[in-house]
């Protein structure tokens, strides 16, 4: 009788003694300092889940940098530049908007359609196709191709402001 | 805050579209033909009805007729 209430009270005593040594924080798994970041495409994953720096994204709410621990929030991105500041350099990209989810404990999910290094894009198209949006915005075409060529002329005008 | 996609009447996955379609076609001429042929979608769809299939239409024609009607349609 005796020894079943010792192993009841072991079974009592257990989980926490288990669960200690996890909570407790050692030099070793001090906070990272890194982002992890996921930039995913529909047909390509350019990070998955790399340790950056920082990132600094154009959202609908302006631009803003992401450092490690930040607070988690959801951003819709404007068509436009994000740069991803690694240990060794930065790269930019220019996305076609998307959303970014930042979660907690330094992760950082970004979901676009397009999303393409500077280098890619070629000044004479996006002139070529200024001209032309610019013209169906200011014709006599449907409401719905207007809209659609401000849009367009939107992205556009970004994309000439980075793109030299 | 009111988008001006939202206010033409466009969902925003079309104008998510609209968006990427502009960025793919700026693009230097080689990765612009691997992205445009990427980014053509061809799927067909019918409506059955009392057991028959009515007419076999091509999605993105589809949608654009929809949101064409949608953006001449008044605002509520």
């Amino acid at each position: 009788m005796n020894s079943l209430r010792v192993a009841r009270a072991a079974l009592r005593v257990r989980p926490t003694s288990i669960r200690a040594p996890i909570q407790r924080r050692g030099y070793a798994e001090a906070v990272s300092d890194k982002i992890k970041l996921s930039l995913s495409l529909p047909h390509q994953s350019i990070y998955k889940s790399q340790d950056v720096v920082q990132v600094n994204l154009a959202s609908e709410n302006g631009e803003m940098g992401i450092l490690a621990q930040h607070v988690p929030s959801i951003e819709q991105l404007k068509p436009g530049l994000i740069e991803v500041i690694e240990e060794t350099g930065s790269k930019q990209f220019f996305l076609s908007g998307g959303f970014a989810v930042i979660q907690p404990n330094s992760v950082l999910s970004i979901n676009a359609i397009e999303a393409y290094p500077l280098e890619d894009f070629s000044a004479d198209a996006i002139r070529a196709q200024i001209a032309e949006t610019q013209k169906v915005a200011n014709g006599g075409g449907s409401e719905q191709d207007i809209a659609e060529a401000r849009i367009e002329l939107e992205v556009l005008e970004t994309l000439q402001h980075h793109v030299k | 805050m009111t988008f001006a996609w939202k206010q033409a009447g466009l969902t925003y996955n079309r104008y998510l579209a609209i968006a990427a379609r502009a960025v793919r076609r700026s693009l230097k001429d080689d990765k612009r033909l691997i992205a445009e042929r990427r980014g053509e979608s061809d799927l067909k769809f019918a409506k059955w009805s009392n057991g028959k299939q009515g007419e076999i239409k091509n999605l993105a024609d589809a949608n654009a007729a929809a949101s064409v009607a949608k953006a001449n349609a008044p605002a509520t």
